[in-house]
């Protein structure tokens, strides 16, 4: 790579390197999603714009600064809508990146200003400079600034100001939160409404399709920012477009929280307590307070016109979870000869990944230690009635 | 180059270039009128500072009068030493000061935006450094845009530019709005393929092209006020490469266009009610005011303070600014010259004036009782990098 830079930036922007190890990463990392070509380079770009800002802003202004939303969204959200949020411990930022030269403007898709749970405080205008070796920091604005005095364009839905328009200096940035730290940075916008479930449904068919390039430009923008602005649906349309078989993002939910979707899977969240656990006669060992899951997942089964609960929850935080097939109405038992296995996602069976019921017995369980991404597919024996193969992803 | 003396010849004269060079002073009517008015109106002489806070001052309340023609002849001399000054410090290149001349002064919204008439020391030296940096990065962006293809090119423009360029080739705003769309359906569909070719690419293929049209035809139904018709693949590569045309002939505005008049002035719409208009009550109180006097005692107490404040830095930080500021120095030739590198430098640089802002803001907030936003720190940024040009430059 050649700096060809030989001039001397303006001291008011941020110049940082490019350095080939972290072009090679991010365009590896991009090349993982099957998405069109466009979001593969959308993806890059931001990516190279997070892996060089991210550490500078940790090392020189903030330490509190992390990337904002978790990998597996934020891969999501490029799929479909340019930029990078930030999260400092009292303000966020989003970084706007853009191979253009000229520095002229700082264009910044409405999804980033209008909805209320992706609005930030600082808007960064960002040249992604591959070729030269650099990116850049020219200017700023805050989501006031952009929601008061941007012009918005209809067309591609975004808001812009023009470079005379920006603070030029980031270290005002940095000054400004130091010494007039009260200062108002976001307007007011409306509240987007939640969906319903099967609308979502039918817009996830419908913009998932490869050929729907342009997808946050295809149906009026509240009806796309209900839908964005979710993770798990955002998620969906992002793995149908990029082909991806629909999977139960099991430790998603855990991370985020469960929502509608979970339901229109089965499955349903329920509580656990060290009481519950003890009384069903879980042996843990070493069972301390901060590994007692608090959280667990639950699908209602039928295996022979009885009734059963597959319930799934982790076990501390290393990665152990466990799979108990358990009766749902009180005093019944699990008969003899009925199974439950576990499958890799391609379907092969792995040391351990069954039980069967060779007595009655009110708890069939198995416990798995799985990678964070790995997936596992569920089966019964007899099997259940209406049974779907389903992947589950942790 | 000759420079000017006389207080209406300051006010109401370009410069003209003879190739690269300096050729003669060229006088516009009706400035050389509405100056000489001004003039009268004031009964004692007074300086051309004086002259540029007042156009300044009618400029930001009316942005399209006249007195921003006055402000651009007043800042002649100092984008010409500016551009000589800039194209000297290259080692090679193709351009020459009437094309950086040209590029500076078309940026003069920017000085006049930027420059703080409350705190400010002066426009001249204000304007001194913003066309010195305007002028490094459009030297910058050239380079770049030479080494490109024209199908690198369309990737490396923002939308603002591309718009501007297709309306300065003469298009009608309908025929833009169809070409900004092809070429946003073209950067959509057509991305670099490896991690760093982002220079070189070629000219897409057929199928591409076939692609490019169809999002085209797809979208025009709802992105376009005029849909117009449905397009063919030939119209859409015709298109690009206008953009092309336009983006690179762009780069550089040619002579003419700048010193012509604006829209609206030939018709005299808006020049002749303003020529002769002068703002007396304005003038007055300029006169009256002892504001003048305030201000530079004001001036010389900022310079006080960052003087200090500067020798409170490290000696490798002065050294720093000193070296940026005062001699002028490429980020190379600094590296080399502190033995470091060139990412280094420019981060250090920034660093110090962090300090130095952080530290002429809170100066601010106590000895002149301004409550801080970030528009106020954003003032006071341009105010020190304006000072600190001025600084270093006395110290030669």
């Amino acid at each position: 790579m050649t700096i060809t830079n030989q001039i001397l930036f303006n001291p008011t922007q941020l110049v940082l390197e490019l350095d080939e190890a972290t072009v090679d990463r991010a365009w590896q990392t991009s090349q993982v999603t099957t998405g069109n070509s466009t979001s593969r380079w959308q993806r890059y770009l931001n990516q190279l714009a997070l892996d060089t800002i991210l550490p500078w802003l940790q090392a020189e202004e903030d330490e509190t600064a992390k990337a904002g939303l978790n990998e597996a969204v934020r891969a999501d959200i490029w799929e479909v809508v340019n930029g990078t949020i930030i999260n400092l411990n009292d303000a966020k930022i989003v970084l706007i990146p853009t191979e253009a030269e000229d520095l002229s403007e700082l264009r910044v898709p409405q999804e980033w200003i209008d909805i209320p749970e992706w609005k930030a405080d600082y808007y960064l205008a960002v040249q992604v400079s591959i070729d030269a070796g650099f990116v850049r920091v020219w200017g700023y604005a805050t989501h006031q600034q952009l929601k008061n005095n941007g012009n918005f364009s209809h067309s591609d839905r975004t808001y812009s100001l023009s470079d005379d328009e920006l603070i030029a200096d980031i270290n005002v940035l940095w000054v400004a939160r130091e010494l007039c730290p009260d200062e108002v940075t976001q307007a007011a916008v409306e509240p987007i409404n939640d969906l319903d479930p099967d609308r979502a449904d039918s817009l996830i068919e419908r913009l998932g399709s490869q050929s729907q390039l342009l997808p946050r430009l295809a149906v009026p923008f509240t009806t796309w920012a209900t839908l964005i602005k979710n993770p798990q649906w955002c998620g969906r349309l992002t793995a149908k477009r990029r082909g991806e078989a629909t999977k139960t993002p099991v430790l998603q939910w855990f991370k985020r929280g469960i929502a509608n979707m979970a339901t229109e899977f089965g499955w349903r969240q329920i509580e656990m307590t060290a009481d519950t656990l003890g009384a069903r006669g879980i042996n843990i060992p070493e069972l301390t307070s901060n590994l007692v899951p608090t959280v667990g997942f639950a699908k209602q089964i039928a295996i022979a016109n009885q009734p059963y609960e597959l319930r799934v929850f982790p076990l501390g935080e290393s990665g152990s979870w466990r799979f108990e097939l358990g009766c749902l109405t009180p005093g019944c038992v699990i008969l003899p000869g009925v199974r439950l296995r576990l499958l890799t996602e391609d379907l092969q069976s792995f040391e351990g990944n069954e039980e069967v019921a060779t007595e009655p017995v009110p708890l069939l369980f198995i416990e798995v230690d799985l990678e964070e991404g790995e997936s596992l597919v569920w089966q019964a024996e007899p099997t259940p009635d209406n049974y779907q193969q389903e992947v589950l992803q942790f | 180059m000759l420079p000017r003396q006389d207080t209406v010849k300051i006010f109401s004269t370009f410069i003209q270039f003879d190739y690269d060079r300096f050729s003669s002073w060229a006088t516009d009517s009706r400035l050389r009128r509405s100056m000489k008015q001004c003039l009268a109106k004031i009964p004692r002489e007074s300086s051309e500072n004086f002259w540029a806070l007042y156009w300044h001052q009618i400029w930001e309340q009316q942005p399209k009068s006249l007195a921003r023609e006055h402000l651009v002849a007043y800042l002649q001399e100092i984008c010409f030493w500016s551009s000589t000054k800039t194209i000297n410090g290259f080692t090679s290149t193709q351009y020459t000061v009437s094309d950086c001349f040209q590029v500076a002064i078309a940026g003069i919204d920017k000085v006049l935006k930027g420059f703080d008439r409350e705190r400010g020391f002066n426009l001249k030296s204000y304007a001194s450094i913003t066309f010195g940096n305007l002028i490094r990065e459009l030297l910058r962006q050239k380079r770049e845009i030479d080494i490109c293809s024209d199908w690198s090119l369309l990737r490396k423009l923002s939308q603002k530019r591309m718009t501007e360029a297709l309306a300065g080739a003469g298009l009608d705003p309908e025929v833009v709005a169809s070409y900004i769309l092809g070429w946003n359906c073209l950067k959509t569909i057509y991305v670099p393929e490896r991690a760093s070719s982002t220079r070189k690419l070629p000219k897409p293929e057929p199928e591409t092209w076939v692609a490019i049209t169809n999002l085209y035809n797809q979208e025009r139904q709802t992105s376009l006020d005029q849909p117009g018709k449905t397009a063919t693949t030939e119209d859409l590569e015709k298109w690009m490469l206008s953009c092309v045309k336009a983006a690179r002939a762009h780069l550089f505005p040619n002579v003419t266009s700048i010193n012509q008049p604006k829209p609206g002035y030939e018709s005299g719409e808006i020049v002749d009610s303003l020529v002769g208009e002068v703002d007396d009550s304005l003038l007055t109180d300029m006169i009256a005011d002892e504001e003048a006097q305030q201000r530079s005692q004001q001036q010389s107490e900022i310079g006080q303070f960052l003087t200090a404040t500067i020798q409170q830095l490290k000696p490798e930080e002065q050294k720093l600014l000193e070296l940026y500021y005062s001699l002028g120095l490429k980020q190379a030739e600094i590296a080399q010259e502190l033995n470091t590198q060139q990412y280094t430098v420019s981060r250090k640089l920034a660093r110090s004036r962090k300090a130095l802002l952080k530290a002429l803001a809170k100066w601010t907030t106590e000895t002149m009782h301004i409550s801080l936003t970030s528009d106020i720190l954003d003032n006071i940024s341009s105010l020190l990098e304006e000072w600190l040009a001025g600084y270093y430059d006395s110290q030669k």
